[in-house]
């Protein structure tokens, strides 16, 4: 009775568990198709982005014959050039953004001074205000300033972060005082308690608030379309965007660009996967 | 109570050092962040002035001309029909994601990164991709047609647009959302569902009594975190839609660049970037109100 019982709870298990399977498998590659579709029609001519779509084919998804021409093509095109500044403007936010932000962290964290509280607030309000928003009379702002098209006008609005000062704030907050105190007596400065101390500690915080940056300057589209317009300082998004309702597109080229967009923050959150999701986690639940 | 002249020196070192260590994020979060807003509400009580060139004060009159604007109402109710339905959406969709992608079956976790995938897409990427699935000829309607479906325009309807623009933000957002969730769930400890179990409870009763209880947390963080990103639209409707057809998918940030830059009309514009500042703060303030109640209850 029992056994009988037990199969028939393992087989309702086991229907489970494949039926679980299935839908995920549906799922995942469902949400897949999009980008999918991107790379195969990146690697074949532009003539042939709408050859195989009407009936849907084995070949709509698939090509024996890759090339990698858009590619080429793309390196000779403005879109190159725009994927360079987009990849100069990102990498140039996280490497200074990084000082800003943690220096600002480590004075919120670990100097007991007269106002910090005030200061706490000044940065919690700064990102309770989305930046898209304000964006437009910042644009105004920039022109006034003569930073139109320039790499520091496009740099500049994503150095200080106030969800990376937070981020780094909370790690630094767990650092034990007393190796701060053992610094001290050995005669560290403030600097030196920063730069040696909190730092090295840090790496792993580091990298979560660096991927917040990198993500902030790599993805944005309002900013780098109000300031940075000429051929010169164009960011990938939106060279790619100035493709797009063109009447003589070159898809093959525009997928190309497309991928290659994608490519290099997939790259990046993979390779810093455990960071990217303790990054995630630690905003979401605290 | 005079404090001794040592201890008072060494406060004031510690101010000087707090403000060289903070001065370069604090200058840029000032004048970045708080000043543009600052600007655009007191540019907003002005207005230009042809007769005697220059601005002149004119109070709410900007704020009152807007809400007495046909675009503008019509930008506003688009905006909030598109919050009222997409969040909870995407919400809906990336729970019951997250409880899919943790259950014990096959290659759950290879599925799982497939949905997260497109959350390395900026958004502008995905627009102009999507722009290609939705052309009459493109990938979307050899899908309807595969299902015996007619050929739908996307797009080019006004019934339309607001949904495919939903479509495509979920694409990429969803995948996101699901990650806080994911990580929420992992956290319910094994032995409430073990309890639930020897009670016989049913899997949508643990669901409903044990797991969506106990994510509320980052469940809570997700609502607000999706809600503020979706006020903020405006890359897909600039590439995709220009706000139309016909206003159907004017969200506010498309109304305020258009106001801004196509109309010239930079005193509205900055008095409706105002209004949505506002607009996300009340919403903002408003669910953390209703979560904090119910978290007492």
């Amino acid at each position: 009775m029992s056994t009988v019982a037990a199969a028939k709870a393992s087989g309702r298990r086991s229907v489970g568990y494949i039926a679980l399977s299935v839908l995920g498998a549906c799922v995942g590659l469902l949400f897949l198709i999009p980008l999918w579709w991107t790379f195969v029609n990146s690697l074949r001519p532009g003539g042939d982005t709408f050859r195989y779509l009407n009936p849907l084919q084995w070949e709509t998804f698939f090509t024996l014959t890759p090339s990698l021409d858009n590619y080429a093509e793309l390196l000779r095109s403005n879109l190159g050039l725009a994927m360079l500044n987009s990849i100069f403007v990102s990498a140039a936010t996280v490497v200074i953004g990084l000082v800003i932000c943690s220096m600002a962290a480590f004075a919120l964290a670990a100097i007991p001074f007269r106002g910090s509280g005030a200061v706490f607030v000044v940065v919690v309000v700064s990102f309770l205000i989305p930046f898209d928003a304000i964006a437009i009379p910042l644009a105004d702002l920039f022109r006034d300033w003569n930073l139109q098209n320039t790499y520091a006008g496009l740099i500049l609005p994503g150095l200080g972060n106030g969800m990376a000062i937070f981020l780094l704030r909370t790690f630094f907050l767990a650092i034990p005082k007393d190796l701060v105190e053992a610094g001290r007596l050995d005669g560290l400065g403030w600097w030196g308690t920063f730069r040696r101390i909190y730092l090295p500690l840090s790496v792993p915080s580091l990298i979560g608030a660096g991927l917040t940056l990198f993500l902030f300057q790599w993805q944005s589209y309002v900013w780098p379309l109000l300031n940075g317009t000429d051929e010169q300082h164009i960011l990938g998004p939106i060279a790619l965007s100035n493709l797009q309702g063109q009447f003589n597109v070159d898809y093959g080229v525009m997928f190309a660009g497309s991928i290659v967009l994608t490519v290099i923050p997939l790259a990046i959150i993979i390779g810093f996967q455990r960071y990217f999701i303790q990054s995630v986690t630690t905003t979401g639940l605290k | 109570m005079a404090v001794p002249p040592v201890r008072r020196r060494r406060r004031a070192s510690l101010v000087a050092v707090a403000a060289v260590f903070l001065a370069p994020a604090l200058i840029s979060l000032i004048v970045l962040r708080l000043a543009p807003a600052a600007v655009a509400l007191w540019e907003s009580l002005f207005r230009e002035s042809f007769l005697r060139g220059g601005t002149v004060f004119v109070g709410f009159e900007n704020y009152a001309d807007l809400f007495g604007n046909a675009d503008f109402n019509n930008a506003l109710l688009v905006t909030l029909v598109f919050s009222a339905i997409v969040n909870p959406l995407q919400i809906a969709v990336s729970f019951l994601l997250a409880v899919l992608y943790t259950r014990k079956a096959a290659g759950a976790k290879v599925w799982r990164s497939l949905v997260v995938l497109p959350i390395a897409v900026p958004p502008a990427v995905s627009a102009v991709v999507w722009s290609v699935i939705y052309r009459p000829d493109g990938l979307g309607n050899s899908f309807l047609d595969l299902l015996g479906l007619p050929a739908q325009p996307f797009l080019t309807s006004p019934q339309q647009s607001l949904a495919s623009i939903m479509v495509l933000l979920s694409w990429i957002g969803v995948g996101y959302w699901m990650l806080f969730l994911i990580a929420g769930i992992n956290d319910v400890p094994n032995e409430l569902y073990e309890a639930a179990s020897i009670d016989g409870a049913s899997a949508w009763r643990k669901l409903w009594s044990v797991t969506f209880p106990l994510v509320r947390r980052p469940l809570a963080f997700v609502l607000v975190a999706d809600t503020v990103s979706n006020f903020l639209i405006f890359a897909p409707v600039q590439i995709l839609t220009k706000g139309g057809p016909s206003g159907s998918s004017n969200l506010l940030m498309y109304d305020i660049y258009t106001r801004a830059y196509t109309l010239g009309d930079l005193s509205k514009a900055q008095a409706e970037v105002i209004i949505l500042v506002i607009l996300t703060l009340a919403v903002v303030a408003l669910q953390f109100r209703l979560l904090r109640s119910s978290d007492a209850a």
